[in-house]
């Protein structure tokens, strides 16, 4: 991204919500901001201004003052128009106000429980990052039409349904804080699926990890946020060594620890420091901690499976999640034995499990480790007729010649 | 702005022994919400709706032909028991009563904002 790009990428959230809850509509305050972007382009021909922000919200909300004395002229030749259009001169005036901090509100709104769970991640990137709906789509392997239906309709159902432009009340506060957790943890799954494939996904990742930086910055109180803001970072620390020359995957345990990005996991740690010192336990604190505990490797040498297996005790008591309970096993498995694992794995109830690759994966890495070629080998077969995305097929196959 | 809540209930919501116990207490708590709702002005209108074994249904079909059915117009697990209309400023002001509104396991509550016609 060029100086510029940047520039305006980290002016936009709180130009955008300071114009959404100005105007109290997101397609104008997104249009305000683009016709302001537009214009700066234009006004900044060699080097940005020293508060770029600052020009964003002048130049955006000049923009959306005038649009809107427009609308009221038109309006006008339709008795009684509704409200009385701004002057020039008021909308100069309202521009010269600091931009007031709004960011909280815009995301509490972007993810309201009211809306679907998938069109919340959607309208947030879209809204908060400025993500188009052809990246979005790419993102969420979905056809460009229909991410696009997917932010419409629920930005119409925004104004139709009366979704407030508010933070929540402290009575809805824990629904509505959890809301947006859901919808930042379902933004990076897909960020993180990506990561296997080609790069122009990369920069999606970059977002949500701004994004759950944001809200960190934003809600510095509640433990759960600055988890998710430190799970975030330690996924993200691991990327430039998930995949290996050849383009297959490489699990944590076995990647080069000289590429993981260091600032990244401190800046991670920085943050569950803080929310161990909150003093509130949470799902996302314990799942943090995990993808920490294997980042101690790049110290240790080592990665400490036994602590690992026993957070993920706490975690399925927590989240008793399929996924929980395979990624135990296999961390029993390393941490106490193949047999130990392999029990663990039974117990999950594989019949819900047989279209899910990892648990095949788990499974064939269990016997192998117990001597067991022929039931790896079988595990790994059902694994690979999933379909797996090239770089994990690679990482497989690699497995498979190397049982014989 | 006006919202109605539509009270879905299970059909066999209050079947069986201790049936007739719970829905008057159930009824008695719509009785106590509406009475609160309507002196803090926030309640515009609403009733219950007598069992659904009392509905009949116009259908309309090709080129207007209307016909008359016995029952509800389709047939759910979920039966619609009654509405309230309210005007609260907004939809988690809405929600937050649908919220109160008594039910048995398995109601539903929907909320669905009015058309407001200009005057």
């Amino acid at each position: 991204m060029t100086a510029f790009g940047r520039a305006i990428a980290e002016a936009r959230p709180r130009v955008v919500a300071a114009l959404a809850a100005r105007l109290r509509d997101l397609d104008q305050a997104e249009d305000a901001f683009a016709e302001a972007a537009a214009a700066a382009l234009a006004a900044w021909p060699n080097q940005a201004p020293r508060d770029p922000g600052a020009w964003l919200w002048r130049a955006a909300l000049r923009k959306a003052l005038d649009a809107r004395r427009r609308a009221a002229v038109r309006a006008r030749l339709v008795p009684d128009a509704p409200e009385p259009p701004p002057t020039p001169e008021e909308a100069l005036m309202a521009a010269d106000e600091p931009i007031p901090d709004e960011r909280l509100r815009l995301i509490f709104v972007c993810c309201h429980p009211a809306l679907a769970l998938d069109a919340r991640a959607a309208l947030t990137l879209k809204v908060v990052c400025g993500l188009s709906a052809e990246r979005l789509a790419r993102a969420f392997l979905v056809p460009e039409p229909t991410m696009l239906q997917r932010i419409t309709r629920a930005k119409t159902k925004i104004a139709a349904a009366g979704v407030p432009f508010e933070v929540p009340s402290p009575a809805a506060w824990p629904e509505r804080i959890e809301a947006v957790l859901a919808t930042l943890e379902i933004a990076y799954a897909q960020a993180y699926e990506d990561a296997a494939l080609a790069g122009d996904t990369a920069g999606f990742a970059a977002e949500v990890l701004r994004l759950s930086g944001l809200l960190a910055e934003l809600l510095p109180d509640d433990p759960e946020v600055l988890a998710l803001a430190a799970l975030v970072r330690f996924a993200e620390a691991r990327r430039p060594a998930r995949l290996d020359d050849s383009g297959a995957m490489v699990p944590p345990h076995e990647q080069d620890v000289g590429l993981w990005r260091r600032d990244l996991i401190a800046a991670g740690v920085r943050l569950m420091d803080r929310a161990a010192g909150l003093g509130r336990s949470g799902p996302r604190q314990v799942l943090a901690a995990i993808h920490g505990a294997h980042l101690t490797r790049a110290e240790t040498g080592a990665t400490p499976w036994r602590d690992i297996a026993a957070l993920y005790d706490v975690l399925l008591a927590l989240r008793p999640t399929p996924v929980t309970a395979v990624n135990r096993a296999v961390a029993i498995g390393e941490a106490f034995g193949p047999d130990q694992g392999l029990a663990a794995l039974a117990q999950v109830g594989p019949e819900r499990l047989q279209a899910w690759l990892p648990y095949h994966a788990a499974r064939a890495g269990l016997f192998a480790a117990a001597g067991e070629a022929v039931e790896a080998r079988a595990a790994l077969d059902a694994a690979l007729a999933l379909r797996p995305p090239p770089a994990e097929r690679l990482y497989l196959e690699r497995r498979r010649r190397s049982l014989g | 702005m006006q919202y109605m809540l539509l009270v879905y209930e299970p059909a066999d919501a209050y079947e069986g022994e201790g049936g007739e116990a719970l829905l008057q207490d159930v009824v008695g708590r719509h009785m106590a919400l509406a009475e609160e709702l309507r002196a803090a002005g926030v309640q515009i209108e609403g009733a219950g709706l007598q069992g659904v074994e009392t509905a009949t249904t116009v259908l309309t079909g090709a080129g207007g032909r209307q016909t008359i059915h016995d029952g509800p117009f389709a047939e759910t697990r979920e039966h619609f028991g009654g509405y309230y209309v309210i005007d609260v400023p907004d939809l988690d002001a809405a929600l937050a009563i649908a919220r109160r509104v008594p039910g048995v396991e398995g109601t539903k509550i929907e909320v669905r904002p009015l058309i407001v016609h200009d005057q």
